[in-house]
């Protein structure tokens, strides 16, 4: 087990016009990152309403991610 | 270009188009006929500092987003060798066979806008430049800054890729020195050296910066709180001195300086920056010739006081820095108003031309309609398709709920694909899709324009980010970007099942304008919304039109500003679509951008009267005034008759008074400005100062002055006065804050004493006459940006939306900002200001409607019970409360909602709902997420 | 950015016979800060575009900027 990875998966909500935006520009950068995240966009992290944290938890996520 | 005929209205000017030889159409900006391209070329982007291709793109947000060939540097076009990209294109898009064409155009005005060029060689040269490869120009300082730049961001000497840790900044290099022809002073160096060395020290607090300087001429809004920042919080050192000469010394650079007192020192550094002015635009004489515009003495375009934008040729107008030196905001409200003008100018030509297109009828879509989702995975040619396994993901989708038709598309931004999507939209009744691509932000808008031309609402439509978030940013883990493509595309289409179509809502306007203050800002900006054909009203608190120009008598150039002020009153009189209300004042006001409705209140006490005026505008121009400071110098102002203010010496300087230029005058500068009595600096201080200096040294040559001051910001051309009023005697003496000079009264006696730091000893004199340069505050902004639910800064100026992009708008859609009330600025700026408002005030006038995005809020009357949450959380203002059988109930103004969603995630009825973000979508989203672990 | 160049690549209409009428057009040199907000201006005033730009893409000296005075907001 030890040797096991440890391999999260993590879900993220992003702001369309920050957050979701650097992720655009980390592409276009090729910048490398580990493929945990998986995303949903939303207009503005003022959308994230408590409830989806909860959700997200619930559901398996093995942590939330915010970017705004 | 290659020539301009004709006059305003109906000119035609010829042109010639070079090829890029790439189609721009088919190009995918993929990258990869650069990786291929033989042959290394300086980056000019990056100044040099880097290596590209002749097939390249300068950095990847470019507009168009297509690469393009060098042609100067091109094996195959200079040697009819290569050609190794042409097959490496995946689309086929390189095409050598493209031809330079000529063609002629019909266009009604001309607005010119080449930008600026570099400073000569000799003034770089000065300072070492090119004999040691650590002393760099700011711009290649910028993008040595750069995260794009040569050293991807980090901050390294070129000579042996070392962290300098001591840099210093020489000011001043090739502006404000007549030895290399530049006599102006370039107006943005001082703003960006600090910034560059604000930002160089967040790369590496260690470092140690130097600014070496004459005057740091921060004038603008908001300008002096960053140097304060930049000495205080950064630690970034400033010193007053004359740089001699920089030479290499050992590893390092020596730069020899000369202070005030007149002793030389030196010290070494790391790294010295100069800081280049700007210069006229290298094909300035060119376009000149071509355009038949008259230049200045620098080769910038010459342009009025009183029209600074309109240049020697009537219909064709200089904006940016070929009007003169100038930073970002003043150049955006230049573009802005230069639209306006000729708009103005040409407005018979309004509509003529443009392009409306037409959509088939939208198919209408029941709620109870089951989805019928189109997938799409793109193989963005290889830049997907490299990494991830888009057949795996394609198969992936097959089973999905309510999936009825999946393909995979090569290039699914190509025409041919939007053909493709339309077709399958039609055969297979799909009333959903999904395209799993790149980034919504860019290609959303194309996929919502097929949806339209297919007769589906535009809503309907999901797209999975695989590309920039997926395949390009896990290269080297195919096996894990392709489980996150397939977990993202799962998480789309269960967006997808419940998106609903959204209506598309507009909102009529009344073209009407109000404009609030009567002062050049407000009939300047009055003046042009009427000349493009809008009903404006200006409301005036005072009896008469005129503000703070009524108290100016002239101009630096010497123009009289009461024949101005006559000539602007009289065509506001003449004009029809103005109407004039004085003593007048806004009392209330109502609605929202196109659909205001305003009290006005004219007149006081028992003869008060109140009307209602509708308008789709507001343009605020409130003004501002001389300043009267409580304290100067930290000491109240001696009450004396010898101490005046500089507008009260205008006044005595323009009238008939026996003695109104006396023998010795002394002027003291930041008298309560910066940090005195106000915080900020009032920019035109300076200017006025050197003003009158001239007008005293005209009546009477013999007057002493003497101007004591703490930085002379007599920025852009203004320079040449302030060298003129030296050359004709004017004595300037800076003063720092802790040797003030002191001010007194002796009898009828004014004395003031100094220190002068060239004598190095105190002074004490007795001048006829003290002059203060008090500053500008604005005229009560209190009371308007109640009324108006628009933010004021620290200063009480209102404040703009956005400092750099959007400088004449308020954050409140439909309410626009110029003149005195958003900061101090001369009179040209004023005016170009208020033509920037009354611009971008049109704009919805003239659309005759505000198109809203379907993305909006949306509340369910039924399940709100009217707490108010949302109304007083909204940040735009966007919620109203209104009476519903007269229980209170939440609604949105469509027209101000930015669709943050802040009023959904706090209902706690769960009774707004997001356009396009429903929680129903989200949590399918969330929950879609969840089914992929389990796969997993 | 995108409807500026998207009205450039359209087909301009027929003028009237009349030369006194006034063309819907108007042209732009530079494609740095200063020419794209004009354009971007005068195309939501109603009239037609035509930005021209000497070198291969728009955004001129402002897209080699890193940051911004004073709010070091980023340029691009």
């Amino acid at each position: 087990m030890s040797k096991e990875e440890f391999n999260p998966k993590i879900l993220g909500f992003l702001c369309n016009w920050c957050c979701y935006a650097a992720a655009d520009a980390a592409g276009v950068s090729r910048y490398q990152y580990p493929p945990n995240l998986r995303t949903i966009r939303i207009m503005c992290t003022g959308r994230l309403d408590p409830a989806f944290v909860m959700r997200g938890l619930v559901e398996g996520a093995a942590g939330i991610f915010t970017g705004g | 270009m290659l020539s301009l005929s004709g006059k305003p209205g109906n000119f035609k000017a010829e042109l010639q188009l070079r090829p890029r030889y790439i189609d721009a159409d088919k190009c995918t900006a993929c990258g990869l006929c650069t990786t291929y391209c033989p042959r290394h070329l300086a980056d000019s982007f990056n100044e040099g500092l880097d290596l590209t291709r002749p097939i390249h793109i300068d950095y990847p947000q470019a507009v168009p987003a297509s690469y393009f060939i060098d042609p100067e540097a091109c094996l195959y076009l200079q040697h009819d060798t290569c050609q190794i990209c042409v097959p490496t294109c995946r689309s086929n898009a390189i095409d050598f066979s493209q031809q330079p064409k000529k063609i002629s155009l019909d266009i009604g005005a001309v607005i010119m806008a080449p930008g600026f060029g570099r400073v000569p060689e000799e003034a770089l040269t000065q300072y070492g430049y090119g004999q040691h490869p650590d002393i760099v120009t700011s711009i290649e300082f910028e993008r040595l800054l750069n995260p794009s730049g040569p050293f991807e961001g980090e901050v390294r000497c070129l000579s042996d890729k070392r962290h300098p840790k001591k840099i210093a900044f020489i000011q001043c290099v090739g502006s404000r020195d007549l030895g290399c022809g530049n006599g102006y002073c370039s107006s943005v160096c001082c703003m960006y050296a600090i910034k560059e060395a604000m930002v160089a020290k967040e790369h590496d607090p260690e470092c140690e910066i130097t600014i070496y300087y004459m005057d740091i001429r921060t004038q603008g809004k908001d300008f002096d709180a960053a140097r304060i920042k930049a000495e205080e919080h950064y630690g970034i050192k400033f010193i007053r001195a004359k740089v001699a000469d920089v030479i290499p010394w050992k590893k390092n650079l020596k730069l020899t300086y000369s202070t005030m007192d007149g002793v030389h020192r030196f010290d070494a550094y790391d790294m010295v920056v100069l800081a280049e002015g700007l210069d006229s635009p290298t094909d300035a004489r060119a376009l000149a010739d071509i355009t038949g515009v008259e230049l200045d003495k620098y080769d910038f375009c010459k342009t009025g006081f009183f029209e600074p934008l309109a240049s020697s040729r009537d219909g064709v107008y200089a904006i940016g820095a070929f009007q003169g030196p100038k930073d970002i905001p003043e150049s955006v409200t230049q573009s802005s108003a230069a639209a306006g003008i000729s708009a103005g100018q040409i407005k018979a030509g309004r509509g003529k031309d443009i392009v409306i297109k037409e959509y088939p009828t939208e198919k209408a879509l029941k709620a109870s309609d089951e989805p019928r989702i189109g997938v799409f995975v793109c193989h963005c040619g290889i830049n997907i398709a490299g990494v991830v396994d888009v057949q795996k993901v394609d198969d992936y989708t097959k089973d999905m709920e309510g999936v009825v038709y999946h393909a995979q598309s090569l290039y699914s931004c190509s025409q041919d694909a939007q053909k493709v999507i339309k077709e399958m939209i039609k055969l297979h009744d799909l009333n959903r899709v999904v395209i799993a691509a790149c980034s919504p932000r860019t290609h959303e808008p194309l996929f919502q324009e097929t949806l339209k031309d297919a007769g589906l609402n535009r809503s309907l439509f999901e797209m999975v980010n695989i590309r920039d978030h997926c395949s390009w940013v896990h290269a080297n883990e195919p096996d894990k970007a392709t489980d996150k493509s397939m977990d993202l595309v799962r998480m789309g289409i269960a967006k997808a099942r419940h998106i609903q179509p959204l209506p598309e809502q507009t909102v009529p306007v009344t073209d009407k304008a109000i404009v609030i203050g009567g002062g050049i800002a407000g009939m300047t900006a009055a003046l042009n919304l009427a000349d493009q054909g809008f009903q404006t009203t200006i409301i005036e608190k005072s009896a008469r039109l005129g503000g703070h120009l009524l108290d100016q008598r002239y101009t630096l150039s010497g123009e009289n500003m009461a024949d101005y002020l006559k000539k602007v009153t009289d065509q506001i009189a003449k004009h029809k679509k103005i109407d004039v209300l004085t003593n007048s004042e806004l009392a209330e006001v109502g609605g929202f951008v196109g659909n205001f409705s305003s009290v006005v209140r004219s007149g006081k006490g028992s003869k008060a009267s109140e009307q209602t005026i509708d308008h789709g505008v507001i343009v605020v121009a409130t003004g501002g005034r001389e300043h009267v400071p409580a304290t100067v110098l930290g000491k109240k102002v001696p009450q004396s008759d010898k101490f005046i203010t500089q507008k009260e010496l205008e006044i005595g300087l323009a009238g008939k008074g026996k003695n109104r230029a006396p023998k010795s005058v002394v002027m003291i500068q930041c008298a309560g400005s910066r940090g005195d009595d106000l915080a900020y600096c009032s920019k035109t201080c300076c200017t006025q100062a050197v003003k009158n200096s001239l007008k005293i040294k005209e009546i009477n040559p013999d007057s002493q002055i003497i101007v004591l001051y703490r930085d002379m910001r007599t920025y852009g051309f203004t320079e040449d006065a302030y060298r003129e009023a030296r050359e004709k005697g004017v004595i300037f003496i800076p003063y720092s804050m802790d040797k003030k000079p002191s001010l007194s009264a002796k009898g009828t006696k004014a004395e003031v004493a100094f220190y002068d730091p060239i004598l190095q000893d105190d002074v004490t004199i007795n001048p006829d006459l003290v002059a203060l340069s008090v500053g500008t505050v604005p005229e009560s902004t209190a009371e308007l940006s109640r009324l108006l639910k628009v933010p004021v800064n620290g200063d009480d100026f209102y404040l703009e939306a956005h400092v750099k992009l959007r400088p004449v708008e308020m954050p409140v859609a439909g309410v626009f900002l110029c003149g005195l009330a958003h900061s101090p600025k001369p009179v040209d700026e004023i005016i170009v200001q208020a033509q920037a408002a009354a611009a971008k005030a049109s704009i919805p006038l003239v659309k005759g409607q505000v198109s809203v995005e379907p993305i909006v809020s949306s509340i369910d009357k039924d399940k709100c019970i009217g707490c108010r949450l949302c109304a007083s959380l909204c940040p735009y203002q966007a919620i109203e409360m209104v009476k519903v059988d007269k229980k209170p109930k939440a609604e949105t103004v469509v027209a101000s909602c930015k669709a943050c969603g802040i009023c959904a995630a706090h209902c706690p009825t769960f009774a707004i709902s997001m356009g396009g973000f429903t929680n129903e979508q989200i949590t399918s989203q969330i929950e879609a997420f969840g089914e992929a672990l389990e796969e997993a | 950015m995108a409807k500026a160049k998207q009205k450039k690549t359209g087909a301009p209409a027929r003028k009237s016979a009349k030369t006194a009428a006034q063309s819907g057009s108007m042209m732009v040199v530079g494609g740095g800060v200063a020419g794209v907000q004009a354009a971007l201006d005068l195309t939501d005033l109603g009239y037609y575009v035509y930005l021209v730009e000497k070198s291969a893409a728009v955004g001129g000296a402002m897209a080699q900027l890193d940051k911004t005075f004073p709010t070091n907001d980023c340029s691009l």
